[in-house]
Order: C-alpha cells, then structure tokens, then sequence
C-alpha cells in the first residue's frame, strides 16, 4: 500500500514528473538559447535554474480566466484530464531493472494507447474554448494525430513483432546491440512520428502561433496554461521514455545498468529534437498530410516486413 | 522625350516641362482629359501609377491632384496635374482604378484625407483614418485638428461602436450552418503587427482578405506642416524605424533642391554609408521575420547578434541607435571622427564572419524551400499593374532600383548593379533580401575606402565639410524626389509657399501601401498556413502604410 502511494506520488509518479518538467523546460531554454546565440535563463539560481519554478509557481498563483459563453467544466476539466493520461503511462515503463510499476504481458498496447488518446483531449480543450482560432487549432491536432499516430504504433509495433511480446520488460531483456541495429530504421521512423505527435517543428503545425495564435492555448491561462504545459512535457516523458525502452535498451549500460543510462538516453532524444527545432521552419497542413500518407506510412510498412525478414533470418534459429 | 511628351501634347495643357533626368512635368487644363490621357500612357507603357497626391491651396481655392506615372522598364515616368474645384461638392474626377490598378488605395486614401471624389471607383471606402473622421477631411488646411481632439471619448467610442456593429454584420451575413468564419487576424496577433486583415475563410481555406489599415496613423504628412524644415527630419524618419536614414535623405533632397542648395562630396558619401547600414539593419530584421513566420526564431536571433554591431556605428555617429535623425538638408547632421569607422569595420568583420553559416543552414535550407517555392507568385506584369518595388519588384525580374534608375547621394560613383531573381515567389524574395544584404555591405565598404582616402589626401574634411549653409526661408516652390528605400522606393513630394519657414505639404508615398494592396490577390483561394509567410515576404511596414 505504502509503496504504491509512493510511486503514485514520488517516482515515477507526480514528483517525477513535475521535477522533469521543471528540469527539461529549464534544459530548453538554456539548450535554445546557445543555439540561438543567447545567454538564456541567467540570474535566478545556478544558471539560471530556478527561473522555470518561478515561472510554474507565477503560473500557478495567477488568474486563470475561463471566457465568457463557455462551458466552465469541459474548459477546466480537460487541462487536468490531459495531465493525467499523459502521466499514466510511466506506470507501465520500466524505469530500472526491478521492472515497471504494472508489470503487464500487454504493457506496448497501454503505451501506445495512453499516447494516442492525448491529442483527442487536447482537441476538447480547443473546442471548449468557444474561439475560432482555438477550434480551428483542434482541427489541426486531429488531423495530425490521426496521420501521424498511424505510422508511430507501426514503428512501436516493430520490437514487438522482432521479440514476439508486448512485455516492455520482455522487449528490455531481449534488447541487444544486434537488435539496435535491425531495430534502428524503426528507431528513425519512431523518431520522425515522434516529432509529429509532440507537434515539434517542422510539424507544430496545430499550435502554430503565427497562424492561428497557439491553437488551443488561446483562451487558456494561469493554471490551466500551468496544466497544458505539465500534460505536454509529460507527454514529451512518455514518448521519450516509449523510444528508450523500445529500441535503446532502456536502463542497460555499458558495464553497469542504471536509471542513469535510460536518462542519458531520454535526453539525447530531447537534444537532438531541439536541435531540429532549432534550424526546421514550419511545414503546412497539406504538405504534413502528404509527407504523412505518401511516405511515412508506407514506409513503415516496409520497416516492418524488414523486421519480419530479420526475424526469420537471424533470430529464429537462435 | 519623345513619346511621353507627344502624347501630352495631344492635350491640351497649362505648361509641359522637362524635369529631372528622367520626368517630363505637366499640367493639364481640363480634368476631363485625364481618362483618355491615361489611357494612351497605358497604350505607350507607363503602366504603373506610382501615386496620387493631393495638395489643398486654400487662397487659390484650388485642389490640384498630382498624378506620378512611371515606366518601369525605360524609366520614363510622368508627372502629371490637374486642378480640381476646393468645394466638397465639385470635387471629383474620374477615377483611374479601372485603368491602373496601382490607383485604388492611394485614390481611396485622396479620398478619406482630402474628400476628393473619384467617380466610378470601385470600392471607395475611407482608408487609414479612424471612424471618428468619417465625414471630414483631416488634411485639408481648414480642418480643425484641435476641434476634433476636444471630443476625444466621443472619438473612440464612434470607434467601438463601428467595430461591434462590423462584428454583428459578420455574424448576420455568414450563414451558421456553413463552416464560413470572419477571422480578425490582427491588430494583436503573434505575426501580424498593427494591422488588421478581415480573412474571410471556409475552414483553412481563404476566399477573400479585406486589410483593415491606419493602426499607427500618426499623420506623419500632416505633422510635418507643423514644423520647421530641419525639425521635420524626425517626422519623415518615423516612416519605419528599420530604415529610418533613406527617408530622411530623401526628404533632404526635396528641400535642397526648392532652396538651390549644393552639398559636399563628403555629405552624399556619408548618406550612402549612413543609408547603407541603415538598409542593412532592416534587411536583418526582414530575413528574420521571414523564418519567424514559419515559426522559426533562430535567424532572427542570429541576425541581432551580428545587427547590433552595425547599431553601434550608427550610436557612435549620432548617438542613437534606431532614430538616429543624422541626415537634414544641407549634409549630414555631424561632422564624421574617423575613430567611428572603427566601429564600422567592427561591424563589417562580423558580418564576413558570420554570414556564411546563415547561407549554409538558413538560405539554402531545404524545408524552407519546400514551404516557401511557388507560393505567393508574382508576375513581371503584376509588377508593373500594381506598381510594386523594392525586393518585391526586383524578385520578379523587374529591373528597378532607383539608385540605378536616378542616382542620388554619391550611388552614381559607385559600382553598382541590379540584382535581379527570376521566380516572383515568396522564396525568391527571401534570397533578394539576402542577396542585397551583402550588395549594401559591398557597398559600405567601397564608400569607406573612398572617403577615409579622400580624407587622407585632404580633398575632404570629415570634421568641417558635412553641411553647407541653409537659408532659413525657402522660396515657393515644390519638387520630388525618389530614394531606394530598404522596402522600395519612396517618393516624396514637396510642397512650399512663398518665404516658407515649414513644409506646406508633403506626400510620402511609401512602398509598403502597394504591397498590402497584394495581400488579398496573391491569399484568395490559399491556406491559412500561408498568410503570415506571404505577408511576411512582402516586406510590409506598418509605418509606412500608416504614415
């Protein structure tokens, strides 16, 4: 009992998360700033560390103003359904080799569903707002979602097929450096849909500010912009941690396995995500669809007769 | 001269005269001439109507509209008159919309600031002005500003009223049942700056863009009347901020050339130098916005970074930074140390240093091309229909620059060529922009040498020579003149009456107006996703739409 509240609570549950959040928004800055030839976060504690707690607690303090003529629970009740769901899935990744919190035959299945159930919330939130730019921000993210979702499970789906289990655990176990390499076409097409589901340049298409002003960040501000902001770097934690555990061997290291390793891991996804971020302009809705159906899903589909050919060839055998 | 003059003559007119290098100056007698008139310039290929300009005589009684034709391929340009009646009532005269398209807003603009009333005008609507002057004419001398200023709550709350009841128009015309909307994109929106396009959409897709402009009307036309000819300087250099030096030149140009006045070598070098990195630090910004509105904001920074080396220059020479009110008429409003071009070569090294990374990663980078090709076309021939300059022309395959085309300042001893890019796409303009940063800096660098040569063998005085006596009263008189603005060209026109002490008019007609005119035709039928990237790529100042 007390060790599952303390997971609830601890890690890799709230505290994890939130510690997370206030890290890796403290590593953007800081990341984006050198990128972008600038000093970045600088007075408030050592490099500036303390700037992102200030911001959140500033968040959590200020007004949130719900606009007039819409409904005040579906308004506020998504931001925090929207963190919940994106928190859920840590539950089923394991963290350490002591395995997940629920340990599940099905644990794949829970991961891509948790993930895929996300962008639908965060079209309520711009359809709840009663504002055109919001609701036509909540097109937006469902036609991305269900484009890029359709190639991201089919590059979930190939360590799944190459070890024949759902077993995150199972995956982790039988993960070798010759898997990462079958693995690795898989890898990049996890990576390509990853920055589509995290709506990531070249394709943060639905909450383009240029555009149509943030999508379904609009209307929302104070905690309920706090909430969004939780539920996006928790969903960034999701979708790393997927790809980690998926093809990266997780916690394994090089003499030694660790929770180091898997967030070393996690990071370099999240450096080399900025990095894209850093020199990618935005792509349209249009050209997003295109890339999406003409190429990505077909592709995938080739990644995974791939998988299959190596399965039968090196695996069976052995 | 030739076939413009031939055509004029067919007229019948007060005087026709010779003006400048390349402008045959005209009156006609009878406005009823102007339609048949245009429509021979149109024949004979003056097919862009660069601006309509009224000027209100008040003791003469007498509205004289100035019409300025130009050929952008033999630069033959017209500038042509017509008195119109002062009275509210009589004043009107044919419109040339139907004829030149360029026309439509600057005729609107006639029309909401001097009351001119041009028939058969398509659309016209007041334009810039607030709501609180609907009716009355702000630029004609009688208009009592201080009147109108008394009832300021009354004045915006006319504002208000007339945008709920445009709110309520749109909710009443739109059926509900379709997926039709009116989106205000702007004045507080993330990309657009302070102005107002009523997008009329289904869904993503556009069907018409309605610009609501004069967010940051300041009246600068009208302000200057206000004061005297050097304070003036700082009204002409609020057109926008990014280049404020070109305007100022320009301006000076006018009021040298009505007082008679000669300046020094020294003083048309330093305005090419003081130009030239004014130009810089507003293509700077333009390449920046450009990736901005794809949602990228690393050139934009990178671009500050190597920015403010050259706003150092212009902080050691006049002491500010972005206003930096150094050019009045006469020269240049400081005497030059030749330590300040230390700054300058500091400036010119980091550029040298840094520019080759923003070619490899930004102007060649494969996503931009793919977003930004084909989109937002522009023709040779819509170049010249809606009068379009600057990088806009010129992205086109429009040969015009006007420091080509009519050399001021000391362009005409410089090496200097057009730099010209075939596609007309949102693209092309992108790499004009990039392309002429470097021509400035090439530029720079060859005004530098020349003058700290010059200095070097005495033939210029850095400290003595930048300014030659004014007289303090001009006599009556009026001229134009053109500079190359870092947005395209502007022409200024001045107006003085006899032993003047302040401008009697002046009109600045700024490239930005003409380029917002394009908005609806190039986004009818695009994607919302391409708003603000055409926007974006036409270089658009609201200080310069407004005035």
């Amino acid at each position: 009992m007390i060790e599952t509240i303390i997971q609830a609570v601890v890690f890799p549950g709230l505290l994890y998360t939130l510690l997370w959040t206030v890290g890796l928004f403290w590593f953007f800055r800081k990341f984006m700033a050198a990128l972008h030839k600038r000093v970045g976060p600088h007075f408030n504690g050592v490099a500036g560390s303390y700037q992102t707690l200030f911001d959140l607690s500033k968040l959590l303090t200020k007004e949130s103003i719900t606009p007039v003529g819409v409904n005040p629970y579906l308004f506020s009740i998504m931001p925090l359904l929207a963190v919940v769901v994106a928190m859920l899935p840590s539950a089923f990744i394991p963290w350490t080799d002591s395995g997940a919190v629920v340990g599940s035959e099905y644990g794949l299945l829970a991961l891509v569903i948790l993930i895929g159930v996300e962008p639908f919330l965060l079209f309520l939130t711009g359809f709840g707002s009663n504002n055109k730019y919001s609701f036509l921000g909540g097109i937006r993210i469902l036609t991305q979602s269900i484009s890029m979702e359709t190639s991201f499970f089919l590059a979930a789906l190939s360590p799944a097929l190459l070890f024949g289990t759902l077993n995150l655990s199972t995956i982790v176990d039988s993960s070798s450096w010759f898997s990462f390499l079958v693995l690795f076409p898989g890898f990049i097409l996890y990576f390509i849909a990853l920055l589509g589901l995290l709506e990531q340049p070249p394709f943060n298409i639905p909450d383009a500010e240029q555009e149509i002003v943030y999508g379904f960040y609009t209307e929302y501000s104070g905690t309920n912009y706090f909430l969004l902001k939780l539920a996006e770097f928790a969903e960034f934690m999701a979708v790393f941690a997927g790809a980690v555990t998926l093809f990266l061997g997780a916690y394994k290291g090089v003499f030694v396995d660790s929770y180091f390793f898997f967030f070393t891991k996690m990071l370099f996804i999240a450096i080399v995500m900025m990095t894209i971020r850093a020199a990618t302009p935005r792509i349209t809705l249009a050209q997003m669809l295109n890339f999406s159906w003409r190429y990505m899903v077909p592709i995938t589909l080739l990644n995974l007769a791939w998988v299959l050919l190596a399965k039968a060839l090196f695996f069976v055998g052995a | 001269m030739d076939y413009v003059r031939k055509i004029v003559e067919e007229f019948e007119s007060k005087y026709i005269e010779n003006y400048k290098k390349n402008w045959l100056k005209a009156k006609l007698s009878s406005k009823g001439d102007l339609l048949s008139i245009a429509k021979k310039l149109k024949e004979e290929g003056l097919r862009s109507l660069s601006t309509v300009s009224p000027t209100d005589f008040l003791e003469e009684n007498v509205m004289e509209v100035n019409y300025f034709f130009e050929d952008l391929d033999t630069k033959r340009n017209l500038w042509l008159k017509v008195d119109l009646p002062r009275e509210v009532e009589e004043c009107s005269i044919e419109s040339l919309t139907p004829l030149f398209a360029s026309a439509e807003w600057h005729e609107r603009e006639a029309y909401s600031m001097f009351g001119v009333n041009f028939l058969n005008h398509p659309d016209l609507r007041d334009i810039i002005k607030s709501q609180d002057y609907a009716g009355v004419y702000p630029f004609r001398k009688d208009f009592d500003w201080d009147a109108h200023e008394e009832n300021t709550v009354q004045n915006i709350q006319s504002i208000v009223d007339a945008f709920k009841e445009e709110q309520n128009e749109n909710e009443l015309d739109l059926d509900s049942d379709s997926s039709e909307t009116i989106l205000n994109w702007g004045p507080t929106h993330p990309a657009s700056g302070p102005i107002r396009l009523r997008v009329h959409c289904d869904g993503e897709e556009i069907i018409s863009i309605d610009p609501d402009i004069g967010y940051v009307w300041r009246a600068l036309e009208h302000l200057v009347t206000k004061k005297d000819f050097v304070g003036a300087i700082v009204a002409v250099e609020r057109l926008c901020f990014m280049d404020n030096v070109n305007s100022m030149t320009g301006y000076a140009m006018a009021v040298e050339e009505i007082a008679g006045v000669e300046i020094t070598p020294f003083a048309s070098w330093m305005r090419v130098v003081l130009g030239e990195t004014a130009r810089i630090s507003s293509h700077f910004m333009g390449l920046g916005g450009f990736f901005n509105n794809m949602g990228l904001h690393t050139l934009a920074m990178w671009n500050m970074d190597t920015r403010e080396f050259f706003l150092d220059f212009l902080e050691s020479y006049s002491g500010a930074r972005i206003a930096t009110a150094s050019v009045e008429p006469g020269g240049v409003r400081y005497g030059l140390d030749m330590v300040m071009f230390e700054e300058l070569q500091k400036a010119l090294d980091k550029f040298d240093e840094s520019i080759g990374e923003v070619e490899a990663i930004f102007v060649k980078n494969p996503t931009m091309k793919l977003r930004a090709n084909n989109v937002g076309v522009l023709s040779k021939d819509e170049i010249h229909t809606f009068g379009l300059s600057g990088i806009v022309a010129r992205g086109s395959g429009v040969k015009t620059d006007i420091r080509i085309d009519e050399p001021y300042a000391a362009y005409g001893e410089l090496n200097l060529e057009y730099i010209t890019q075939e596609g007309g796409s949102s693209k092309d303009r992108f790499e004009m922009l990039f392309r002429e940063l470097k021509q400035s800096v090439s530029i720079i660098k060859q005004a530098k040498a020349h003058i700290e040569e010059a200095v070097a063998s005495g033939e210029m005085n850095p400290t003595k020579d930048h300014m030659v006596k004014m007289p303090k009263k001009l006599p009556k008189g009026e001229a134009i003149s053109r500079v190359e603005w870092a947005r395209g060209e502007v022409l200024m026109h001045l107006v003085t009456e006899e032993k003047a002490k302040s401008p009697y008019r002046l009109k600045m007609r700024a490239p930005s107006f003409n380029h917002t005119m394009m908005l609806n035709h190039l986004l009818k039928g695009q994607s919302l996703s391409d708003i603000p990237l055409i926007f974006g790529s036409l270089y658009i100042c609201q200080g310069d739409l407004d005035r």
